[in-house]
């Protein structure tokens, strides 16, 4: 039930209360019918202001019909309380201590309207506060989810981005590795296959000498470059499962042992940066948090996912909520279509499972 | 105009609306009158209800409008709400003041004794307008046709009784009495008094004034815009 949270909702029902009293007033104090016009009267204004936003002036209205019914009965003297709630309701609350005035009029009724007036006064202002501050609340929430909304869409570019950018440079490479053999190899093997086929046809026996030499000559030369063309081609920074295995290598603090299974070649570049991450995300995890005393990795690799888990041994607080590092993680995978999941049943394990998509390594 | 037009067929199209429009007060005008009280004869003394039950069949057809989403649908249409409403609201009123006058001339024709025709004619008037618009506020609240006019009737049992039409209201208790003033069917207790005996123009207008006042009111708080 949202509509009963909303201040509003207590401004309109204050404002008929306030007509209840009127009413209860006009049945105890035995006054004259006509009086009874002023609060059918104030009821009208009452109800315009439910159902539309008036003016402020309008005010006036109200506090004339009743001045009007000042002589002939007392209603018109706690009438005025409706203009002092509504000056305060629209942060005008020092026009209204004029209407204050009432009180001193000879023929008012009691002390106890200076109270009704003070609570009128009192009552608006605190709704005016309050209506306040919804509106700045809602205008920071909007501020917020636009921000968030913002953010979102930017890691998502840039995760895109960075698939593509892997794509790329795949591409480019084997077009620098097509090029490199077509140009140095696809040559010399053309030529010396020309010049077998020729050698059938001669028959002067030093023409064919020459040949099989010059043939002799294209082939060292060929298998010289393939060699120069693979050497240049094998990158000296590690590679894939090499990387996991280097940081686990690497890691001091407790025994850590590593499995690994499958074809590690089916799995592209950008989704070993992401595996990387995780395992360091988690191991420094364990480093911070943990009482570990060992840790088991297990990568495997099928024809249709690749599945990293580490699992080690530590006891842990159930905690609800994941950290930032992993949060992120998990969104990177979802990028890339797989999953994260966290469990904290017997020591911390972290799965991270990526779909291999195979028509992307023959594009 | 059409949605004007189309308000006052759908109004005639049922059967209860037509008998209750038609037979009912033309029954009214052949009640006999009353021994000591009421001071005019039965039929014109609670004709009143019978506005009032009117006024809550004709209004529910706004509300059957909402539950079949017509209105959702003239949302969209370029007809404002209150063009909608004014002549929804027009074809009512014109069949109220129809009735009004057919049960007053009828009274006149038929000979019973109605003291002053004309205010009184005027009189039935400023309550159809009131019923009417308690019968578009009361709607406002409700989804349900059925329920709204279930509450409806006993609403106006209560408002009758208190409000000194079927009872009179000088036997009422003194805070009782007082109390009945908030009740439009007071005022129109009161003004058929004065069609009897009064004599200063001024009170009926008061009166009708009054009646008036309400009908503001009522139709202010019922002109909110509901679509569902």
């Amino acid at each position: 039930m949202k509509v009963f949270k909303e201040p509003m909702l207590y401004v309109n029902i204050w404002r008929f209360l306030n007509i209840a009293v009127l009413i209860h007033l006009w049945i105890i104090l035995e006054t004259t019918i006509n009086s009874f016009i002023l609060i059918l009267l104030l009821l009208i204004m009452t109800s315009l202001r439910w159902r539309f936003p008036l003016p402020i002036w309008s005010v006036l209205v109200d506090a004339i019909m009743c001045l009007l019914f000042f002589p002939s009965t007392v209603i018109g003297y706690y009438g005025l309380a409706l203009p002092i709630f509504e000056l305060s309701l629209k942060k005008k609350g020092l026009f209204s201590l004029l209407f204050f005035a009432g009180v001193f009029f000879p023929s008012s009724p009691s002390n106890l309207l200076f109270w009704y007036y003070l609570q009128a006064f009192f009552f608006g202002t605190f709704s005016s506060i309050t209506l306040e501050n919804q509106e700045i609340y809602k205008l920071e929430a909007d501020e917020q989810r636009r921000d968030r909304y913002e953010l979102e869409r930017i890691k998502n570019n840039l995760l895109e981005a960075n698939q593509s950018v892997y794509q790329q440079a795949e591409i480019m490479e084997r077009y620098r590795i097509s090029r490199e053999l077509h140009d140095h190899l696809g040559h010399d093997l053309t030529g010396a296959s020309l010049a077998l086929q020729a050698y059938e046809w001669i028959e002067d026996p030093k023409e064919a000498q020459k040949l099989i030499q010059e043939v002799r000559n294209r082939l060292e030369r060929s298998t010289k470059s393939l060699r120069d063309t693979v050497h240049n081609m094998t990158p000296i920074t590690l590679i894939g499962a090499e990387i996991l295995e280097n940081i686990v290598q690497n890691y001091q603090l407790v025994d850590i042992d590593f499995h690994k299974t499958g074809n590690m070649l089916l799995v592209s570049a950008h989704k070993w940066g992401l595996l990387e991450v995780c395992l360091k995300e988690t191991l420094t995890n364990v480093s911070r948090h943990s009482n570990a005393t060992k840790v088991k990795v297990d990568l495997q690799v099928t024809e249709s996912i690749v599945r990293l888990s580490i699992q080690d041994n530590g006891i842990v607080k159930e905690t609800s909520h994941t950290g930032s590092g992993l949060r992120g993680l998990r969104i990177r995978a979802r990028s890339m279509g797989g999953s994260l999941s966290i469990s904290q049943k017997d020591g911390f394990l972290v799965v991270c499972v990526i779909p291999i998509d195979k028509e992307r390594l023959n594009t | 105009m059409t949605i004007f037009q189309f308000a006052l067929k759908r109004s005639l199209r049922n059967i209860t609306n037509i008998l209750l429009l038609t037979l009912f007060p033309i029954a009214c005008i052949f009640l006999p009158e009353g021994e000591v009280w009421p001071f005019i004869p039965y039929g014109y003394q609670y004709f009143g209800i019978l506005i009032l039950f009117i006024g809550i069949r004709l209004a529910s057809i706004i509300l059957e409008d909402r539950e079949k989403g017509v209105v959702k649908r003239l949302a969209v249409t370029p007809v404002s709400h209150f063009q909608y409403l004014s002549q929804n609201l027009l074809a009512y009123a014109i069949i109220l003041i129809l009735q009004s006058s057919i049960v007053v001339y009828g009274g006149v024709l038929f000979g019973q004794e109605l003291y002053q025709p004309v205010w009184l004619l005027l009189l039935y008037v400023s309550f159809s307008f009131a019923s009417l618009a308690i019968a578009l506020a009361w709607i406002s609240i409700y989804r349900r046709k059925e329920i709204s006019f279930l509450i409806y009737m006993s609403f106006i049992f209560l408002v009758v009784v208190l409000g000194g039409i079927m009872i009179p209201i000088e036997i009422f208790p003194n805070l009782l009495k007082r109390i009945a003033v908030i009740f439009p069917t007071y005022w129109l207790a009161e003004g058929l008094d004065w069609v009897v005996f009064g004599e200063n123009i001024l009170d009926f207008l008061l009166i009708n004034g009054v009646l008036w006042l309400y009908t503001i009111i009522f139709l202010i708080i019922g002109s909110t815009r509901k679509i569902y």
